[in-house]
């Protein structure tokens, strides 16, 4: 194949693939340093580590912070994937499927929250709850983050939709099914994969958002990327990676999982 | 009495007014098809049959009951899809199964329904592919098997062959054809194609602009053409304007007319007009203005200083060479009871 090329475009495709692999190495390596980070023995951060120890990783379970701020950002993901699912669907197929004056209006409002930077979200339902003399509170910071998250569900499940022809659900009343019916037996399992990305995506974004957080999170039981970023102002000790470390390991794990049932070509839509 | 009845329907879809009254009736165990070009409201006349379309006004009765106002899902009415519709997250079985699911048929007797319908289209050993390791002649027998497996009154398909390529549609017609002999049933086709339109149907409605403009076996609508648009879709046609004088059509006495003296539209087959040597005599005079040989026969045109050229269908016989261009020709019927005299022409809507 190669042999038949011009010089220069030889000398292209070399340069392409130099680019290319630093590119990868820039994406992957940081991860790679914060792990290698967390076997540090020692009690300040180095790298390359010194040696092989679990120590930092014992330190973080027996911390009994930071494991209630896992347990609430763990509580606080999972709300906000239900609740977007559950009001995302529906918009969905209001949008796709719907005919109704201002529907183009409609979809650009729903789709909104996701132009506009989590800090100015986080602001903003700080500012409301001081309004309405809501205190900051996980209730308040599942609610922040489900407007943060709501257009990912939207856009995904849209895209899904948009690719099921209707003449589906018309041949499944043909054969006798009601529209609830055809709903959970034809509509609900070509959407089942869209939907496991779109909870996914918004577990995970939920589960590691800082700038909606920061702003909305009790000051007690807070989430974990607000008890990180505290704990990085004022102890910074390898337990920082081992806590990344083992957030890149959910990350890879949910990921592996979706790999395996959705296939992850599909996530990108 | 017949077993399907369309009765007057119209249908406005905003300020397009899609069907302008229509009425079809299908006697018991025949095929119809609707035949017509694209946009002429074909298709949604047998949506309207099949509920998915509401009527603005008319009725659909079927086996004497009135289903006017009874939703898709509560119809007796199989439909096969332009594009078949299969369920592309189940397998052939479980799609052939889907009706009986629905209508919670124990599982054995599902199992028996399926095996049956599926050896019908023997499509038997596809029963666990899904539908895209099918090809577009498996996927319409599934969709059909599908329909059929519930045993509807009625069978309606919508371009059922136009999915499929040219070599596989005159066999596949064949065998739906047949199947559908040996099951019985009551079927309305739609389709654009008039070939297919003959292989296929007992009766033809052919469709303009939302009404039905004629309704007859195939093969007298193509003798006798009610208007010159229906002589014009179905196979080919010359349509000549001509003047009849004292009940004969004026070039060509031998046409007779039935009709009173003036202006006419004269309908006659390429086949049914013959090049005779120049010279004084009844017929159309003209000159030949192309010459096509085509194996058998040698295709004409002639032209008679009208718009269009006449178009003849010769036999050719073996070492023959046709007409030279250019050379001047008479033209005459063959046989002057095949022709058809209109009083409109092609042009009046």
């Amino acid at each position: 194949m190669t042999k038949n090329l011009a010089p220069i475009d030889r000398i292209g495709r070399v340069v392409l693939g130099v680019v290319a692999a630093f590119s990868l190495l820039l994406l992957v390596a940081p991860s790679l340093i914060v792990v290698a980070i967390s076997f540090e023995p020692r009690g300040f951060i180095a790298f390359p580590p010194s040696g092989f120890s679990l120590r930092w990783y014992e330190h973080v379970f027996a911390n009994r912070q930071l494991t209630d701020s896992v347990v609430v950002s763990l509580w606080v993901s999972l709300a906000v994937a239900g609740i977007t699912l559950a009001l995302g669907v529906p918009a969905a197929f209001a949008s796709v499927r719907g005919t109704f004056a201002g529907k183009a209006a409609a979809n650009a409002f729903l789709l909104a929250p996701q132009m506009m930077p989590g800090m100015v979200i986080g602001i903003a339902s700080l500012f409301f709850g001081a309004y309405f003399a809501f205190r900051a509170s996980n209730a308040m910071l599942i609610l922040a983050l489900s407007v943060f998250c709501l257009p990912f569900v939207i856009r995904i499940a849209m895209a899904r939709l948009a690719g099921l022809d209707p003449r589906l659900d018309e041949a499944s009343a043909n054969l006798g099914a009601g529209k609830l019916e055809t709903f959970v037996r034809v509509t609900l399992p070509q959407l089942g994969p869209a939907l496991v990305a779109a909870a996914a995506f918004t577990f995970i974004e939920a589960f590691d958002n800082v700038t909606v957080a920061l702003f909305t999170s009790d000051v007690r039981g807070r989430p974990l990327p607000v008890e990180l970023y505290y704990l990085v102002q004022y102890d910074s000790t390898p337990a920082i990676a081992a806590i990344s470390a083992l957030e890149i390991g959910l990350s890879f794990a949910i990921m592996l999982v979706l790999a395996r049932t959705v296939g992850l070509e599909r996530l990108g839509r | 009495m017949s077993h399907i009845a369309l009765q007057d329907i119209a249908k406005s879809f905003g300020p397009v007014r899609v069907l302008d009254g229509c009425s079809v009736a299908v006697d018991k165990g025949t095929v119809m098809t609707l035949l017509g070009p694209s946009g002429c409201g074909k298709t949604t006349l047998l949506r309207t049959l099949a509920g998915f379309v509401e009527p603005d006004s008319g009725r659909v009765v079927v086996g004497g009951r009135d289903i006017t106002d009874l939703p898709p899902n509560r119809r007796q009415v199989g439909y096969v899809f332009q594009s078949y519709a299969l369920f592309p997250h189940l397998d052939v079985a479980a799609n052939v199964a889907y009706g009986l699911r629905v209508r919670r048929v124990s599982q054995a007797e599902t199992q028996a329904r399926v095996r049956k319908a599926l050896d019908l289209v023997s499509l038997s050993a596809y029963a666990d592919r899904y539908p895209a390791r099918l090809s577009g002649g498996q996927q319409q027998r599934v969709a059909i098997a599908r329909a059929l497996v519930l045993e509807p009154e009625v069978l309606l398909l919508d371009e059922p062959f136009n999915a499929l390529d040219a070599k596989l549609r005159l066999s596949m017609q064949i065998e739906l054809r047949k199947l559908i002999e040996r099951v019985g049933i009551t079927s309305i086709f739609v389709t654009h194609d008039q070939q297919e339109a003959m292989t296929l149907s007992d009766r033809v409605a052919v469709m303009r602009a939302g009404r039905i403009e004629q309704v007859g076996a195939p093969i007298d609508i193509y003798d006798r053409p009610r208007t010159a648009y229906v002589a014009a879709f179905i196979g080919r046609a010359n349509v000549l304007p001509v003047d009849i004088r004292g009940g004969r059509v004026a070039p060509d006495p031998a046409i007779a007319a039935a009709r009173a003296d003036g202006a006419a539209w004269l309908v006659v087959r390429p086949e049914n007009l013959a090049i005779e040597n120049a010279g004084e005599g009844p017929g159309w005079h003209g000159t030949v203005a192309f010459a096509t040989p085509q194996g058998a026969t040698i295709e004409y045109e002639i032209a008679v200083g009208m718009a269009e050229p006449l178009r003849v269908v010769a036999l050719r016989k073996v070492g023959e060479p046709p007409a030279a261009v250019g050379s001047p020709v008479r033209v005459r019927a063959v046989d002057p009871a095949a022709c058809v005299v209109l009083g409109e022409g092609p042009d009046s809507v």
